[in-house]
């Protein structure tokens, strides 16, 4: 057992865990963003099962129904499909890309930023260095140049989105962690011979976890619409499969003759990344263990 | 966000057609007589202005850039040649030759050109002039066919030209030149060369980089260069020392609009007069015809859209399952529903305008049954997942267009859905136009291709390039046969067409070679392509042309009725 | 400080140079390349293309190229753009007058209101306009940008005819300053909403973090009166992680107006760097990187050199 772990503290105690979760609940958006997250991940992954209709299967006998007709609860796309359940699949695909980029990039952001802001010295230059490197090139240098490289996929999309978005991140913690490292509780933890993991880990980022959840919350607002971003670019999800992302982009034509193509992908993408910022905004109030103090 | 860039058009030369629209080509209004009769030119009470008045907007959805038209350059780029430059002819919307540069065209009758077709003589227009009024003389154009022929000079277009020698100038305005062999399509060519200044560029220090002529270039056509403020616009001013007709408006302006519903929907709150190269989506064809005064209607393309196979993947050189595959193309509903029934449906991959064209070729017929029967036949039998096999091969290929165009993706989405019916599994593989049409296109590393093309050289119906065994890059050839296809019928008879020069003989051979590759099926043809073309009302001259690059070919006699 | 700003110059060189061949590897090893826009052009063939590629040096090794390219920047020749032939640096710096304008506008706008509204919400938090200004806030940050600013063009121009449907001015017009301003309108709205949204949720989390504090606590507690409290005390500390903002958001001064640049027909630096992108015009392109990884190290720079002078505490190393 290496020294880190012998002073690695037990299990967070169930009170300030209950605490954290009564002042949560507290904050009705972020509960209203938790209830509709449910939603509609439920409804993406269970939904296209309970729908008669074939999300691939072309009708051009039946494009552009309004949403009602015939029976297609959200009408029918550009060739004939059921919009509804096309928007569930597009749900399944963009949700995952969305959530999964936000967790790369954050938790590759978070440990470059934490590990330079505390360690400092020549670590700190290499890193922070690197991440100027990164930042240097236009994001959408990036996304151009490397989406040119890769055959899009789910898998291949989250880690283009992910890769280029955690240096944001990076430098607000290592910013964070930069100014916390020279206070007292810090100075007094390695006093008292904490090891650097468990003051990184224990100390720091527990004080810097609000502003890390809102960079991971707008990260996941991002990543969703980056996803729709580089459909609009044309390295998004190929057809037929569907994404919110290319769904709304290839509505653009029918804006005015058939507007619900375009509301409801629009919708779907809004309240889902809304839905992602208000539980972050949530986590970030429940989190801050100094809100006890009051 | 781009659409394909191969969305333009081409000449042709003479065409059988009566000319309907000869008359009032220069002077006349164009009016949609309904999708039978299609823009017709009309007698109008309105007459052009005494001096150049006002402005036309044309908006692009791509920039030109390239201002010294004998480099390489791509066709939104010549419609600001055909206004600030000039050839020796230009071909006007019936397909006929017009004098430009020259006093007459050339012809066998009038001694222009020798009975063989090798002996050129030509007769320039006095009255021609550069923009820097300096006179345009013989010296220019030999100056021109030079610089052409030139090794050095990174020409765009070398073949036809590089056939001339001998070029003599005999006076001012008269000079001769031989050419090696008979070559069709050279009149054609001819009709697509905007002629440079030599004053200009013969002591330039790099041919290929005349810095100070491509900012500020100096041609012979009906407007001068104004200014060009770059990613928005270009705008040329009237030249008053223009040889020809007009021009009648004291500016035009190029803007540059990158995104295609935005051009649209400048042009329908009147910021731009003429949306220009890829005209308006047919899926916006029905409410732009609604817009008050604008005049919204298709006007045809030489593109022919297709399904080009590589011949050198295994699972194509199977004659059977290319047959299978056009079998089960639901062609008409690709036309109707999803083009809104704006395009032709072809067997060829010549424009119906083309004299060269074959109109009895065998109809495509939709029967998936067939299809079906045809693979069964050939030993192609279902295997896992339904896809079928042959030998190993699985009958399972992806296909690949220019990412962006939304019509075009519905059509490859359809299609997939034809194809599993019959056991083929087809998978989109769209990929942005740099990389599309780079190494992956030309050295023939996609399945299939999904692409408008145009297979002619102006208004020529020679396709030596596409369909000559010679020309395969992949195989070390010089031409854009990515398809690989050989065949020694096909080599033979564009050797005939290109040697002869009278089109009653030519003929024969092309429709020969239609034959051919309507049984062969290189390509799926699937429709000739028409553009919506949308005008401001009250915008007078507009003559949509399907020969050539872009409909502001003839803008000199564009004028705003008052 | 003089040996930080030292030590900050020899690390910047390295950068440089790192990026620079970062850069010019992964571009030009990216699939496609500059001919391509010529392959289905009538009229001109494979045998031409061949020619001009290696006339263009472009069949030659990379590092061959890389080379020829860093020396003649070294000499002060940033190159030819592929597409219109004129000066690399010439064609950047035609374009930042459209991207200053329309960027400097913007982000006044949001800096401005954006802050105000981060520290509005902060200490009245859970009121009706913290409720309000979040769920703005959100909606802000989730529509995509293209669709906005099309949303936008459809009601101001096309149904209402207020605004100009894009354009920095009147084409073919005189261009007074009151046309570039009403032309500005739209699209520096539309740039700032999202903007104002990431500063307003910035400044607001980071609001709370310093409210929180014992010196503010300690401040309160002296008796100090609330507005000093907050204005001298709180908004110097809640300042700072802003200010690593700011320098983060520098270089996208460069490529981040795209969207908006290319809906409202913008000629500006975002719409350079995506049409060299898309046709693969190498000397612009790496001209905008070089361009731009300079600007990212000034940012930072003057955002570390700005968090010093803020926060004593931190030490310039």
């Amino acid at each position: 057992m290496s020294a880190a772990e012998a002073l690695a503290p037990a299990p967070p105690a169930a009170r300030p865990r209950s605490r954290a979760w009564r002042r949560f609940r507290r904050h009705r958006l972020a509960l209203f963003g938790a209830a509709a997250i449910v939603v509609m991940v439920i409804a993406a992954a269970a939904g296209p099962w309970l729908i008669p209709f074939d999300p691939l299967h072309i009708d051009l006998r039946h494009r552009f129904q309004p949403p009602a007709g015939g029976g297609h609860l959200f009408g029918t796309d550009q060739l004939g499909r059921d919009l509804l359940i096309r928007l569930l699949m597009a749900g399944r695909i963009s949700l995952t890309i969305g959530f999964a980029a936000m967790t790369v990039s954050t938790a590759f952001g978070t440990v470059v930023g934490i590990t330079a802001g505390y360690y400092g010295g020549a670590l700190r230059i290499a890193l922070m260095r690197f991440v100027d490197a990164v930042l240097c090139f236009p994001q959408i240098f990036l996304l151009l140049v490397l989406a040119a490289f890769i055959q899009p996929s789910i898998a291949t999309l989250t880690l283009i989105i992910g890769a280029t978005s955690w240096m944001e991140v990076a430098r607000v913690v290592e910013g964070q962690v930069r100014s916390l490292r020279e206070r007292d509780f810090i100075l007094a933890a390695e006093t008292l011979g904490a090891s650097g993991r468990y003051v990184m880990f224990r100390e720091l980022l527990p004080n810097a976890i609000g502003p890390i959840i809102v960079a991971a919350t707008l990260t996941v607002a991002r990543a969703i619409l980056m996803e729709a971003y580089v459909s609009f670019l044309g390295y998004g999800i190929q057809p037929p499969m569907a994404s919110w992302g290319n769904m709304l982009n290839n509505a653009q034509e029918y804006l005015a003759s058939a507007p619900w193509l375009a509301i409801f992908p629009g919708a779907a993408i809004t309240l889902a990344v809304a839905s992602f910022n208000f539980v972050g905004d949530g986590l970030r109030d429940a989190l801050d263990a100094r809100l006890d103090l009051h | 966000m781009e659409d394909d860039p191969r969305t333009d058009r081409t000449p042709r030369l003479v065409t059988p057609r009566r000319r309907l629209l000869a008359a009032g080509a220069a002077t006349g209004a164009m009016a949609w007589l309904g999708p039978k009769l299609g823009w017709v030119a009309q007698a109008h009470a309105a007459t052009p202005p005494a001096k150049p008045t006002g402005q036309i907007v044309i908006g692009f959805s791509q920039e030109p850039t390239v201002f010294q038209p004998l480099l390489p350059h791509i066709e939104v780029d010549e419609g600001v040649y055909f206004n600030l430059f000039s050839a020796l002819w230009r071909v006007d919307a019936t397909g006929a030759l017009q004098p430009d540069l020259v006093a007459e065209i050339p012809t066998v009758a009038n001694g222009g050109i020798s009975a063989d077709g090798t002996h050129w003589h030509l007769k320039l227009n006095p009255k021609a002039k550069w923009h820097d009024a300096t006179p345009f003389t013989a010296a220019d154009v030999a100056f021109n066919i030079a610089l052409i022929q030139n090794p050095k000079f990174l020409a765009g277009r070398r073949a036809g030209i590089d056939l001339i020698e001998q070029v003599t100038v005999i006076g001012p305005h008269e000079l001769r030149f031989r050419v090696k062999k008979p070559y069709a399509p050279l009149s054609a060519i001819l009709s697509w060369t905007f002629l440079v200044p030599k004053h200009l560029l013969e002591k330039v220090a790099d041919i290929n980089k005349p810095e100070a002529f491509l900012a500020h270039p100096i041609g012979t056509g009906a407007f001068k260069w104004g200014e060009r403020v770059p990613g928005d616009h270009i705008t040329l001013t009237a030249a008053d020392s223009y040889h020809g007709v007009g021009p009648y408006v004291e500016k035009l302006i190029f803007k540059y609009i990158p995104d295609m519903t935005v051009l649209y929907t400048q042009f329908q709150t009147g910021t731009v007069d003429y949306v220009g190269i890829q005209g308006i989506s047919p899926d916006r064809y029905a409410a732009a015809r609604k817009l008050p005064d604008r005049i919204v209607a298709p006007a045809p393309q030489p593109f022919i859209e297709n399904i080009a196979f590589n011949l050198g993947k295994p699972v194509f050189q199977d004659r059977a399952v290319r047959e299978a595959l056009y079998l089960a193309m639901d062609k008409k509903s690709i036309i109707q529903e999803i083009y809104y029934g704006l395009p032709t449906e072809t067997e060829s991959f010549l424009p119906s305008q083309s004299w060269a064209f074959n109109p009895k070729l065998p109809p495509h017929r939709f029967d998936p049954a067939k299809a079906r029967a045809l693979l069964d036949a050939a030993g192609w039998k279902p295997g896992a997942g339904g896809v079928r096999e042959k030998n190993g091969v699985r009958l399972e290929f992806t296909n690949s267009t220019t990412a962006g165009n939304h019509t075009r993706e519905q059509a490859q989405q359809l299609l997939q859905q034809n194809w599993q019916d019959i056991g083929a599994r087809m998978s989109i593989k769209n990929l942005p136009p740099a990389v599309m049409w780079g190494d992956y296109w030309t050295y023939s590393k996609f399945d299939t291709t999904m692409v408008g093309l145009d297979f002619m050289v102006g208004p020529d119906p020679d396709a030596t390039q596409y369909f000559g065994s010679g020309g395969i890059p992949a195989k070390g050839g010089g031409g854009d046969n990515t398809t690989q296809y050989v065949n020694p019928e096909v080599d033979k008879l564009l050797a005939q067409g290109a040697a002869e020069v009278d089109p009653a003989k030519r003929r024969p051979a092309y429709l020969r070679m239609q034959e051919l590759t309507r049984r062969d099926l290189p390509y799926l043809p699937i429709f000739q392509y028409a553009m919506v073309q949308g005008v401001k009302k009250g915008l007078v001259g507009f003559t949509p042309n399907v020969n050539v690059q872009e409909n502001s070919w003839n803008a000199n006699s564009w004028y705003w009725a008052s | 400080m003089a040996n930080f700003l030292l030590g900050r110059l020899v690390q910047s060189l390295v950068l440089l140079f790192i990026v620079s061949v970062i850069g010019f590897a992964v571009l030009h090893l990216a699939p496609g390349g500059p001919l391509a826009q010529f392959a289905l052009t009538p009229g001109i063939s494979h045998a031409e293309l061949a020619r001009m590629a290696h006339q263009m040096g472009l069949d030659q090794p990379l590092p061959v190229q890389y080379w020829a390219w860093l020396r003649r920047l070294l000499g002060g020749d940033w190159g030819h753009s592929y597409r219109d032939n004129q000066p690399v640096l010439a064609v950047i710096l035609g374009r930042l007058p459209a991207t200053l304008e329309l960027m400097a506008t913007a982000i006044v706008i949001a800096v401005l209101t954006g802050v105000w509204i981060g520290v509005m919400g902060a200490i009245r938090r859970y009121s009706i306009f913290d409720m309000l200004a979040t769920i703005g806030a959100m909606i802000a940050l989730s529509i995509p940008t293209f669709w906005f600013g099309l949303i936008v063009i459809y009601i101001f121009s096309v149904n209402l005819g207020w605004l100009p449907p894009g354009n920095r001015s009147t084409i073919g017009g005189g261009g007074g300053i009151l046309d570039y301003l009403h032309h500005l309108i739209a699209p520096a709205i539309v740039l700032a909403l999202v903007e104002v949204a990431v500063w307003s949720r910035y400044m607001r989390a980071s609001m709370l973090d310093v409210i929180n504090q014992d010196f503010i606590r300690t401040a309160h507690a002296k008796g100090l009166p609330a507005r000093t409290v907050l204005w001298h005390h709180a908004m110097r500390n809640a300042l700072l992680p802003m200010i690593a903002l700011a320098g983060v958001e520098m270089p996208t001064l460069l490529g981040g107006a795209l969207v908006t640049e290319t809906v409202f027909t913008w000629p500006g630096m975002g719409r350079l760097l995506l049409d060299s992108l898309g046709y693969r015009d190498y000397p612009v392109v790496m001209g905008i990187l070089m361009v731009s990884a300079l600007l990212a190290l000034l940012g930072n720079l003057a955002a570390d050199l700005l968090a010093a002078v803020a926060d004593p505490r931190i030490r310039l190393r």
